[in-house]
């Protein structure tokens, strides 16, 4: 029986330690991981240390994709110095299908997060204290494309059809835009998973495809469709439309460094508007950064990009702005196609623009 | 010996609701600095879970209905490539090589090539299953008739057995506990390669899209009642295999 016992605490002791152990080892392994792009940092610190010896702040911030010209302000402020300028050694994390923003700002793996609004608000609801602090797109870039045979011209067209999204938070603008045409997104149509490319609609296993004017959509022009084989429904012309890429911080992160966040914010938006204001060459920069898709693809991407932080007529000069109508507008799609069950609070508690106007005085 | 019949039944029982009692009241969310929107409590997704026990059962049939399809067919063809390579040992080999080659592509690497050649969600994840099931069912069987007691082959031969008698009343027989093995083996195997390749689907049903979905959406609660869901299915199909073997190969030492 004593035997028995000793193994019995011998299994718990092992469990506990493998248990301690997986945390510890979780912690290397991002910080040794993140290695890898602090070498480049350094390298370029070393160089301005020199002429201004001043004691750099670390940053880190969390993509929501992998490192394209969906990000290119951070890339650019990175490569010009900006963030030097305001004191700050920033890491840029890359982000992934496995990897969530949302969840690694809140347990502390990265400071600031870039993700979508419409899923930023699906965290706070649930409880997780995370804070709006900058609004770089002030457009929605979600297209629902269908090559033009399909002969879908209008929402009401989808009904009987196969229509993919990527799901996982992305899909509220696709499923608004079919219930406020009134369709029953169960009933009415097939509503499918979608991959990262754009092959289940060049293969026509989907009638209807999500896109992205700055990503998918370029997919199929390098693929060689015409902008007349395909037809675009664009969810800001549906009136369907939500906020996207937006920053956000912990609160309990932001109550210690709303000084650091303000210089943050400060130089992306210059990385911003130099990179809105030449597109072309900040796609190559970001192209430099991460050579996982060709030049061309950067290139158009940020091109497509500048357009949703500067969209016509908008001042460059409030780049970031949090326009709280537009806010206001995807917290209330949110709310009526079923991504919130409750109404969304946009209190200064949630969003909080006066870190924006700090920055922008 | 009934005092340690109590005990043996006790301990994991035991163990168990330790388990859930210290994680319904907090102590591992405590010890790993969690809070209960990130980790569920054992309540809260008990609750969910019977708030929505229909979808979550006829997403569990979907994934359970592919995992066995293509267990049965992965099986299959793994075990005519174990009998092709013991009747033909020059050239049947080769097979079980291939498969072995085939078992060591990742299950994420072979879902989306799956989409490419199946349009729909149901055929991509019988296809995964099958490549999947194949090479343990092949190596098992294989080796399960070939690995034969000297004397009994003896006596196959001085009775002028002829090859199809020794297939049938030797080899076979010989093979059933190494194929049980492989069902179990890849009873367990079916029901992982089912839910990962939902990951990648296209389609929105199932178990591993209910999962990835909702933990990505902030619905932990949900992610995790579909997590509790896919568990109790694997146990309840894995006991079925070993009932079934009780069954069929009563006589072998290991049932005894």
């Amino acid at each position: 029986m004593k035997k028995r016992i000793m193994i019995f605490l011998l299994t718990l002791t092992m469990i506990l330690s493998l248990i301690l152990t997986g945390c510890s080892s979780s912690d290397e392994g991002t910080s040794s991981g993140a290695a890898s792009t602090e070498e480049n940092v350094d390298a370029t610190v070393d160089a301005t240390v020199e002429e201004e010896p001043k004691e750099l702040v670390d940053l880190t911030l969390q993509l929501k994709w992998l490192p394209q010209s969906q990000f290119m302000g951070y890339y650019v402020a990175q490569e010009k110095g900006y963030y030097e300028e305001e004191g700050i050694n920033i890491e840029i994390l890359p982000g992934g299908s496995d990897i969530i923003p949302e969840q690694q700002v809140y347990n502390g793996a990265a400071d600031v997060g870039v993700t979508w609004v419409s899923s930023l608000l699906k965290y706070q609801s649930q409880g997780w204290e995370l804070v709006h602090v900058g609004q770089p797109f002030q457009k929605s870039a979600m297209l629902l494309v269908s090559k033009a045979d399909t002969g879908i011209e209008s929402a009401e067209d989808l009904a009987g059809k196969k229509v993919s999204n990527w799901f996982g938070g992305n899909e509220y603008e696709i499923l608004a835009l079919l219930e406020s045409n009134g369709l029953d997104s169960e009933a009415d149509l097939e509503l499918v998973q979608q991959d990262f490319t754009m092959n289940q609609l060049m293969n026509d296993e989907v009638d209807a495809a999500s896109a992205m004017t700055y990503n998918e959509y370029g997919l199929l022009l390098e693929a060689g469709y015409t902008n007349e084989e395909l037809n675009v429904l664009d969810m800001n012309d549906e009136g369907v439309a939500m906020l996207q890429d937006c920053l956000f911080v912990s609160e309990e992160w932001i109550a210690e460094n709303e000084d650091l966040y303000v210089r943050f914010l400060r130089a992306s938006i210059k990385g911003w508007a130099d990179a809105s204001a030449d597109p072309d060459v900040a796609g190559e920069t970001v192209f430099n950064v991460d050579q996982s898709v060709s030049k061309e693809h950067q290139v158009y991407m940020a091109g497509e990009i500048a357009k949703l932080v500067v969209p016509e007529g908008f001042d460059p000069a409030n780049i970031g702005y949090t326009d709280m109508d537009a806010m206001q507008q995807t917290a209330d799609l949110a709310l009526e196609y079923g991504l919130l069950s409750e109404e969304a609070d946009l209190s200064e508690t949630f969003v909080n623009t006066s870190y924006w106007e700090a920055a922008t005085k | 010996m009934k005092r340690e019949k109590i005990m043996r039944v006790f301990w994991p029982i035991g163990f168990g609701i330790a388990f859930l009692l210290l994680w319904e009241f907090g102590i591992f969310h405590d010890l790993l600095n969690l809070k209960p929107f990130q980790l569920p409590i054992p309540s809260e997704i008990a609750i969910t879970l019977f708030e929505n026990y229909e979808q979550a059962f006829s997403d569990m049939l979907i994934t359970v209905t592919g995992a066995l399809i293509g267990l049965v067919i992965g099986s299959f063809i793994g075990f005519c490539i174990a009998v092709v390579a013991t009747i033909f040992p020059k050239w049947g080999f080769g097979g079980m090589i291939l498969v072995t080659a085939l078992n060591a592509v990742p299950i994420v690497a072979l879902s989306p090539i799956m989409n490419l050649w199946f349009t729909t969600g149901m055929f991509q994840k019988i296809g995964v299953v099958t490549v999947v099931c194949m090479a343990a069912m092949a190596i098992n069987a294989y080796y399960g008739m070939n690995d034969l007691k000297p004397f009994s082959l003896d006596l196959m031969h001085s009775s002028a057995a002829s090859r199809w008698h020794i297939f049938k009343k030797l080899r076979l027989p010989n093979s059933l506990p190494n194929v049980f093995t492989a069902l179990r083996i890849n009873i367990a195997s079916a029901i992982i390669a089912a839910i990962i390749s939902e990951y990648f689907a296209t389609s929105t049903a199932g178990l591993g899209f209910g999962i990835k979905d909702n933990l990505r959406k902030a619905e932990m609660a949900m992610g995790w009642s579909y997590i509790v869901v896919a568990s109790i299915a694997g146990v309840t199909l894995y006991l079925f295999i070993v009932l079934v073997e009780r069954d069929v190969i009563k006589w072998h030492a290991s049932q005894r």
